[in-house]
């Protein structure tokens, strides 16, 4: 399940990458080369999803050794090993897991439902690659496990949905309110505090002419102009 | 049980702020070691005259004291000078990353853009720098006839160090062998804690464990107790191979333990000021400001240019006068009392003292809990990790106070055993940047590394409910620029010794 607080959605996608290799190159590598390739800022995919508030994408290899536990309460087990056969004392060590395959990892905090979220994924998700071909999001998953069958939107959604794991952690840095509204509520601020140094010390008359003048400019009910663009990196 | 230092070990610039002392003249040297045995050697001759922490004698019957010298001499190195000086690997591996980079490649972290980017530097910044050698004089001729001794030992070195040149200079010189630097003098040519902007400087510094007199200095310059009392900072925070506040021995520590053992890094950075700029920034400034041009002045310090008063405790021309008379009725305790002796506990909005200001971003206090009643285990455990020692002097003349382009500025020195823990994060995050002051990115005033195509703003807060409006100080321009500077170990005298020998053995 999806973990909503308030508006704010948090997914988190495990796709298994299929094992395997095309020539020299294993499936996860590839996967793995087309991440880390793509755009940023403006040009990223994710800025054209609407209401991703944060997201990344990146190969899980394999699981991390936890090591020995810390102390116990009364000694540490480990402090006594010597008294014990060598074969017991192996088996008291922590059990080394490995994964059967890596995963393509996808998690996002964004605004709305999840369906809503996943179709803006599937219909807007576009790209251009280094070598200049036009991609969209079924270049990213094309190696994982399954994908293959997906052939539209809502078969894209429930194999994202099959591939979700529980998620309770949040983007801090965010209202709960959609991305464009945030993001206007963002320039708003930040041009009110330009027109509040411009205008220090004027008499109450000008600052009010000022005001109307700011408000037209600014058109605080416009959600999509003027304002910043998602992934907008400079001003 | 207290901490006892073994002051004959420890290199007196730690200890003591020579400035403090009459020592008004300055010169700095940096070296090249050319070859690592005459290297070595070289370094073994300077060791004979290096300046340790021995407090100097108040009259002849002191026993446990040195006489104070006429000059003093103090040594450090460069990663690159501990290679040159072939320090085994296995030592030089001990050292931290920052140190290892040096000060121009960690340009991102430190804001160094712009005017301020290594490209703009002195000349000598140019090339490898491996040692620093400072003389401290009560006069000028003092430093040079120690400066003159000095080069006979790079002399008889016989090549094997190299006097490098390029700093620039009073008549545009731009490659003179040496940085000289001198306290400033009033019309009346007696000395000044000034420097060139002309607020008073230095009086803050860090008090901690184990240096001399500290229960009459620790007031408002140690670290803030749950108590409200002040109590010295943890050794560790500024002296390699003692426990720090985080109870521990720092983690920057080379081996062997006798290597790094009353040890330390020196940031070393050569600060050029804009004097024009900034008079014409402080005079159009003052326009729209409601106060007097001093009042705005010490809203970007936090002290007042004349005397040093903590503006938190006279924050306005009013209450300035008020404080005057105070100050000039108080004996010499009860004035070090006034000038450091203060928390921002009554002033949590930043309407006296803004948190923009200079003295309260360095040395925030107690005021990172925000009013927030036990936010921390003590209302300084955010700030007591991030002390650094101030060491330096003005250098240069100001002979056009309009002009931007003399040579006048800083030669500034922190002393710390964490350079990215104390230094490189006050200035990444509390002079370039506020989250930690709620304040966005707004920089602070003096020294934070304004953009001239996106000038930055401060905010100075009025009190709640006063009816007034906040002040803002805008199109802020870039005050400071870093010409040059590198990062710097410090060895004890015995570490010298090895180093010099030969010794120094990690096995």
């Amino acid at each position: 399940m999806a973990t909503k607080s308030g508006n704010a959605t948090a997914l988190t996608v495990l796709s298994p990458i299929k094992n395997g290799t095309m020539g020299e190159t294993s499936y996860a590598d590839m996967t793995r080369e087309r991440c880390l390739r793509l755009p940023i800022h403006e040009k990223s995919p994710l800025s054209k999803v609407p209401n991703t508030y944060l997201a990344r994408l990146f190969i899980l290899d394999d699981v991390f050794y936890e090591s020995l536990p810390a102390n116990d309460a009364v000694f540490n087990f480990s402090d006594i090993w010597s008294f014990f056969s060598d074969s017991a004392r192996k088996k008291s060590l922590p059990r080394r897991d490995h994964l059967k395959s890596k995963y393509l990892v996808f998690s996002s905090n964004f605004y709305g439902d999840l369906d809503d979220y996943l179709t803006g994924l599937w219909d807007k998700w576009s790209y251009t690659d280094h070598d200049g071909n036009q991609r969209d999001i079924r270049y990213i998953w094309e190696h994982c496990v399954a994908f293959d069958r997906v052939t539209d939107c809502a078969g894209f959604i429930q194999y994202i949905k099959r591939c979700q794991l529980d998620a309770s952690l949040f983007f801090n840095g965010s209202t709960d309110d959609s991305l464009q509204e945030q993001l206007k509520a963002l320039y708003l601020k930040q041009e009110f505090t330009k027109f509040a140094v411009a205008h220090q010390g004027k008499s109450a008359i000008e600052i009010q002419q000022a005001f109307k003048a700011f408000i037209a400019r600014v058109q605080p009910d416009n959600l999509s102009s003027p304002s910043w663009f998602p992934g907008q990196s400079t001003p | 049980m207290t901490q006892n230092l073994d002051l004959t070990d420890i290199q007196g610039n730690i200890i003591k702020a020579y400035g403090a002392y009459n020592y008004q003249k300055a010169r700095y040297l940096f070296l090249r070691i050319d070859k690592g045995d005459k290297g070595r050697k070289f370094v073994g001759a300077i060791t004979t005259k290096v300046t340790s922490a021995v407090p100097w004698e108040k009259s002849s019957k002191d026993t446990d004291s040195a006489v104070k010298p006429q000059a003093t001499t103090n040594i450090a190195f460069t990663f690159a000078g501990l290679k040159a000086l072939e320090l085994p690997m296995a030592s030089l591996r001990g050292f931290p990353e920052d140190f290892i980079m040096g000060m121009a490649k960690r340009k991102d972290i430190l804001g160094d853009d712009g005017p301020s980017d290594p490209q703009n530097w002195d000349n000598i910044w140019k090339e490898e720098v491996h040692a620093w050698i400072s003389i401290n004089g009560q006069s000028i001729d003092a430093v040079i006839k120690r400066y003159d001794w000095v080069l006979e030992q790079i002399k008889a070195s016989d090549g094997g160090v190299t006097l490098l040149t390029g700093h620039r200079g009073e008549n545009g010189e731009d490659d003179l062998p040496y940085q000289d630097a001198s306290v400033l003098y009033d019309a009346t040519g007696t000395p000044t804690p000034k420097e060139h902007f002309g607020y008073t400087d230095g009086i803050g510094d860090p008090v901690f464990e184990g240096q001399i007199n500290v229960s009459a200095r620790v007031l408002g310059r140690g670290k803030l107790t749950r108590e409200g009392n002040w109590e010295p900072l943890a050794t560790g925070e500024f002296l390699l191979g003692h426990v720090d506040e985080a109870m521990e021995y720092p983690q920057t520590a080379p081996a062997p333990w006798l290597l790094a053992l009353n040890g330390t890094y020196m940031v070393y950075r050569k600060l050029h000021e804009n004097i024009g700029t900034f008079n014409r920034f402080l005079e159009e400034q003052s326009k729209h400001f409601p106060g007097s041009k001093e009042m705005l002045a010490a809203k970007f310090a936090g002290r007042w240019r004349d005397n040093g008063a903590p503006i938190v405790n006279a924050p306005d021309d009013e209450s300035k006068e008020r404080w005057d008379k105070q100050y000039a009725e108080a004996d010499e305790a009860g004035r070090k009392k006034m000038l450091t002796d203060f928390t921002y506990n009554q002033d949590i909005t930043g309407a006296k003292c803004p948190y923009s200001a200079h003295i309260r971003r360095i040395n925030p206090r107690g005021s990172l809990e925000y009013g927030v009643k036990d936010a921390y285990d003590t209302p300084g455990a955010l700030v007591n990790r991030r002390r650094i020692l101030r060491r330096g002097l003005p250098y240069g003349e100001v002979k056009d106070a309009t002009r931007d382009d003399g040579n006048h500025g800083i030669i500034f020195m922190a002393l710390n055993v964490d350079i990215q823990r104390q230094f490189e994060f006050i200035q990444q995050q509390w002079i370039n940047y506020a989250n930690d002051f709620k304040e966005g990115n707004d920089k602070e005033v003096l020294l934070g590394n304004h953009d001239a195509n996106n000038p930055g703003k401060v905010v100075l807060q009025v009190e709640p409910g006063s009816g007034k409006p906040p002040h803002f100080v805008s199109k802020i321009p870039r005050l400071v620029e870093t010409r040059g500077g590198d990062y710097f170990f410090i060895p004890s005298i015995t570490a010298l010794k090895l180093i010099a020998a030969g010794m120094v053995d990690p096995t």
